[in-house]
């Protein structure tokens, strides 16, 4: 019998129950939902198997999805299959709607869900951008109540959340894409399937008389976290987009990262890179 | 360890198992229950071979602890496809077409082809019938062929249909 098969996998018929077991550090389990990350560390050796597993795959609390006025919820277990064709997801969060036919391939898809693409907290997630740009916020829940944290102060650095030992993922606000505003997604890779990122990004933006009345843009793979680009945010509000602007923007976009260079790319790269996606999404936003 | 009982319909048959929660899937169809037409290629989720239809979604197999497969689930592996009418004309296409050649990623990839063509909202453009089989890799063919069996394939589709009863050849 190898490794993981000696793990306990902890079935909680419920969320209350789930919550109940986390509560207490003798009967706490990892918490396991596609598995697409862990199930492959944990085989490889990676990472060691934990003593116990919590199965929050079935738990019904953590499927919903629905228009709640102008927010989106999305609940922690929802597949990225799911993300990408439900008709709300692709109406209100586009973007987050196309990371998510971008991830994997259709088995990974029907596994992964939104809750574990964050709760991994890999800064390669393809769907962080798409929350950072909407000012989504997470919802995490304990037997000591329930809280919401702006994504962008739950990613707080490489593999690190602002995740109590007791809490759960539960759900996900993102509120709705504005009338007016556009969105976009990207990612580089050597194939748009299975391959993880070399980097990736989204956007949010509205032009108003010509002019850049809203822009958000985040940026994955080029820092410990996804991050927002805020300096290059704030440099294009109310710029026309013009040469002038398109090359100012590329060159602060590339000033702004921090990448490093791992397997999949050079940090040289990175930065070049994001930059020129920072100009094609401007781009994408001045045909709209 | 507490091992756990489970009863799947797995290719339209009830089968029960008893096994370690977290083994997975893929060692619980290879190994417990013997059926060796799904395959290992990387354990990693990334090359597709070891794809079944788990409640009519294509799953790589090997990134589910079996534990995690609820009471009553529906499985259909590579065996159980030409017992549908579907899985038939695929094999017949597939044959014809020069699609398989090693042969190692030909069951999850008619497992990817016959999730893709079961879905009765299905887009018949190739960008959607390769974006449905992206998730399997075949380092033999270059997937034209596989594509052209696929596109074949979806022309003479028939109708959904449940899978027979065990036995049935029908």
């Amino acid at each position: 019998m190898n490794a993981l098969e000696q793990t306990i996998l902890l079935e909680p018929a419920t969320l209350a129950e789930a919550l109940q077991l986390q509560a207490d550090e003798a009967t706490r389990g990892l918490p396991l939902a596609g598995g697409t990350d862990l199930m492959v560390q944990w085989e490889s050796g990676v990472r060691p198997p934990p003593p116990r597993a919590l199965n929050i795959k079935s738990l019904p609390e953590l499927r919903e999805l629905q228009l709640d006025n102008s927010t989106l919820v999305i609940g922690a277990g929802v597949t990225h299959a799911t993300l990408r064709r439900a008709p709300l997801v692709c109406e209100h969060a586009p973007s987050l709607a196309h990371a998510a036919a971008e991830i994997g391939g259709a088995q990974i898809q029907a596994l992964g869900t939104i809750g574990g693409s964050i709760g991994n907290a890999s800064p390669a997630g393809d769907l962080a951008p798409s929350l950072l740009v909407a000012d989504a916020e997470v919802e995490l829940a304990s037997v000591r109540g329930a809280r919401r944290v702006p994504v962008a102060s739950f990613l707080l650095g490489y593999r690190k959340l602002d995740l109590a030992p007791d809490e759960l993922i539960v759900r996900f606000h993102i509120p709705v894409l504005p009338p007016g505003a556009r969105e976009g997604w990207r990612k580089l890779g050597p194939r748009a399937a299975q391959a993880i990122s070399k980097v990736m990004g989204s956007y949010r933006g509205r032009i108003e008389n010509g002019r850049i009345a809203q822009f958000a843009v985040a940026l994955g793979s080029v820092a410990p976290t996804a991050i927002r680009l805020r300096g290059v945010e704030q440099w294009l509000i109310g710029r026309a987009i013009d040469s002038d602007t398109l090359a100012g923007a590329e060159q602060r976009a590339a000033d702004e990262v921090h990448p490093i260079a791992d397997i999949r790319s050079t940090a040289e790269y990175r930065r070049w890179v994001s930059g020129r996606l920072v100009r094609s999404f401007l781009e994408q936003l001045a045909t709209s | 360890m507490k091992k756990i009982i489970r009863t799947w319909t797995i290719n339209g048959e009830a089968r029960t198992v008893e096994i370690p929660p977290m083994r997975r899937l893929l060692d619980v169809l290879r190994e417990d229950l013997e059926l060796k037409g799904t395959k290992e290629g990387c354990g990693e989720g990334e090359c597709g071979a070891c794809s079944v239809l788990l409640n009519g979604e294509p799953v790589t197999a090997c990134l589910i602890a079996a534990g995690q497969v609820p009471e009553g689930a529906d499985i259909l592996t590579v065996e159980g496809l030409e017992r549908t009418e579907g899985g038939r004309l695929l094999q017949k296409l597939y044959v014809e077409k020069g699609a398989a050649q090693c042969g190692f990623c030909i069951p999850g990839m008619l497992i990817a082809s016959y999730a893709y063509l079961q879905n009765p909202d299905r887009d018949n453009t190739d960008h959607a019938l390769r974006d449905a089989h992206a998730g399997n890799i075949c380092r033999c063919t270059g997937y034209v062929k596989i594509v052209e069996a696929v596109r074949a394939a979806a022309e003479q589709w028939p109708k959904p249909s449940p899978l027979p009863s065990p036995g049935g050849r029908g």
